[in-house]
């Protein structure tokens, strides 16, 4: 069965850590993790991802940044694209104000049903 | 003036008599003056000349008729004159001093009502002042508490930050586990109450970003009273487990509301939750809606559309009512409330232009008064 690959962005290894280990113990997704936010593009055009997974407020860099570096890349222009953030609330985050180029983004803490019903709905669209 | 004119003619008329009836060796000329006085004190100068001449002349006929035609008539009309001109003299003082009397009677008089007008002027500029310092006593506190929620909003969005990543964590930790057997019921039960610990600190921490960091309004015309039922049915069922009536007394044709649809049910269920909570053993839940005026005194007066909520709790203690609406103040149990919900409600509400009074009421229970302003001036 083809997995469909995840590429997780986030400064926090231990936030990474616990959406790779239940992701894939779906047995559908394969995920790579990203700690540092300069090295995302570079795991990107490594991981090929079906859909990134992005934290907002990293040091260095910042999620939105690290959008537009992806944009920038023909191949990677069209992943699909979902923010993880902590600095709003889930009530913020209903009702279509999407907040970053009309992206889907999550408000953190984000619990698994969610987080796959997110990403199957973005990767079936 | 007829009347003061009868009653001295008639006067001068009994003291001739007596002056006639007790003859020559008893003079009562001087008793002449209680009519002449008379006169000129309620008719005027005239009418006291008039009444001096009158007696001159009374007391000359009766000298005549007592004395007939006298040797030396020049001395009884020098006596006349005398007695005239000293009638006279006597009414036009009179009259003057009546005169005076009469004005000074008039300037306060004039000068009482003046008086009068500057006392109810006074006393209404009083009322006035002490309505505009109690108007600015109340925006002061407003300022203050809006400056004490800024900073509470700031620190719970820094707080927020700092606490959903370690949520995150443990979530997706809890959620791991979750998905994997487990070795006994306990060990299931710890995982589920660890899932709920972190759902309710999120929800906390939720409220507590809401909070600081409020949506824009979006305001649109809405009818009170419908968004009254949307939020009656909302709470239905738990109205039903615990046996609440609900009696609505809901003014028809209310004028249009300014309100954001979303933020105004969240008001609405909040208020009808916690009245729910005040009456665990079923209650009775009245709802109440009216257009009333509101004017003079107020500074900004008008129709207001005014909503209470009422229940049949055992009210609200005394102690409580100042700072119910604060920030992290319950009256609930531990882990039962978050001492957000009314301070959000009143947040909702005064961004609204609306005001919320809470307050107990005397057949028992707790009454909410809410009250908008369907023309608010400005919104915050």
């Amino acid at each position: 069965m083809n997995r469909k690959r995840i590429l997780v962005i986030d400064d926090e290894a231990s936030i990474t850590r616990g959406i790779k280990l239940n992701l894939e113990a779906l047995g559908t997704f394969e995920i790579r993790q990203v700690n540092h936010a300069p090295d995302a593009v570079q795991s990107a055009l490594e991981f090929k991802p079906d859909l990134v997974l992005l934290d907002i407020v990293m040091p260095e860099m910042d999620g939105g940044e690290v959008a537009a570096r992806l944009r920038e890349i023909p191949s990677l222009k069209d992943t699909p694209i979902i923010f993880l953030t902590a600095i709003v609330s889930h009530e913020e985050t209903q009702g279509g104000e999407a907040y970053i180029g009309g992206e889907d983004y999550l408000a953190k803490p984000v619990d698994l049903g969610t987080l796959v019903q997110a990403i199957n709905n973005r990767l079936i669209n | 003036m007829l009347a003061t004119m009868a009653v001295s003619l008639g006067m001068v008329l009994v003291v001739a008599i007596v002056d006639y009836l007790t003859g020559l060796e008893i003079s009562v000329a001087l008793l002449y003056l209680v009519p002449v006085c008379w006169g000129a004190w309620f008719g005027g100068r005239n009418a006291g000349l008039f009444v001096a001449a009158a007696s001159a002349a009374a007391w000359l006929i009766h000298v005549m008729l007592l004395c007939g035609f006298i040797d030396h008539p020049w001395v009884l009309a020098w006596n006349t004159l005398t007695l005239g001109v000293s009638f006279a003299l006597v009414a036009v003082l009179m009259a003057t001093l009546a005169l005076t009397q009469k004005n000074l009677e008039a300037t306060v008089t004039k000068r009482s009502a003046k008086l009068r007008e500057e006392v109810i002027e006074r006393r209404q500029a009083e009322e006035q002042l002490r309505q505009v310092n109690a108007e600015l006593q109340q925006a002061h506190m407003q300022l203050i508490e809006a400056a004490k929620m800024e900073m509470v909003g700031r620190m719970a969005a820094g707080v927020a930050h700092e606490v959903k990543n370690p949520l995150m964590i443990l979530g997706m930790g809890t959620d791991y586990f979750l998905q994997h057997p487990v070795t006994s019921e306990a060990e299931a039960m710890l995982l589920q109450d660890m899932k709920d610990a972190v759902r309710r600190a999120t929800h906390i921490i939720n409220l507590m970003l809401d909070f600081s960091k409020p949506r824009p309004l979006h305001l649109v015309p809405e009818d009170l009273n419908t968004l009254v039922e949307n939020s009656l049915d909302l709470v239905r069922h738990q109205f039903l487990k615990q046996g609440i009536e609900v009696v609505r007394e809901l003014q028809a044709d209310l004028p249009a509301l300014p309100l954001d649809r979303t933020r105004m049910e969240h008001v609405f269920v909040n208020l009808f939750t916690n009245a729910a909570q005040a009456m665990p053993a079923g209650g009775t839940l009245t709802v109440r809606s009216s257009l009333q005026e509101v004017s003079g005194g107020s500074s900004d007066p008008g129709c207001r559309v005014m909503l209470e909520v009422e229940d049949t709790g055992p009210g609200i203690r005394p102690e409580h009512l100042p700072k119910i609406f604060e920030a992290f103040y319950t009256t609930k149990p531990p882990g039962q409330g978050t001492g957000l919900g009314l301070a959000i409600v009143r947040r909702i509400l005064h961004i609204h232009g609306a005001n919320i009074v809470l307050g107990n009421r005397s057949e028992g229970g707790a009454r909410a008064t809410l009250t908008f302003n369907p023309t608010p001036k400005s919104l915050p």
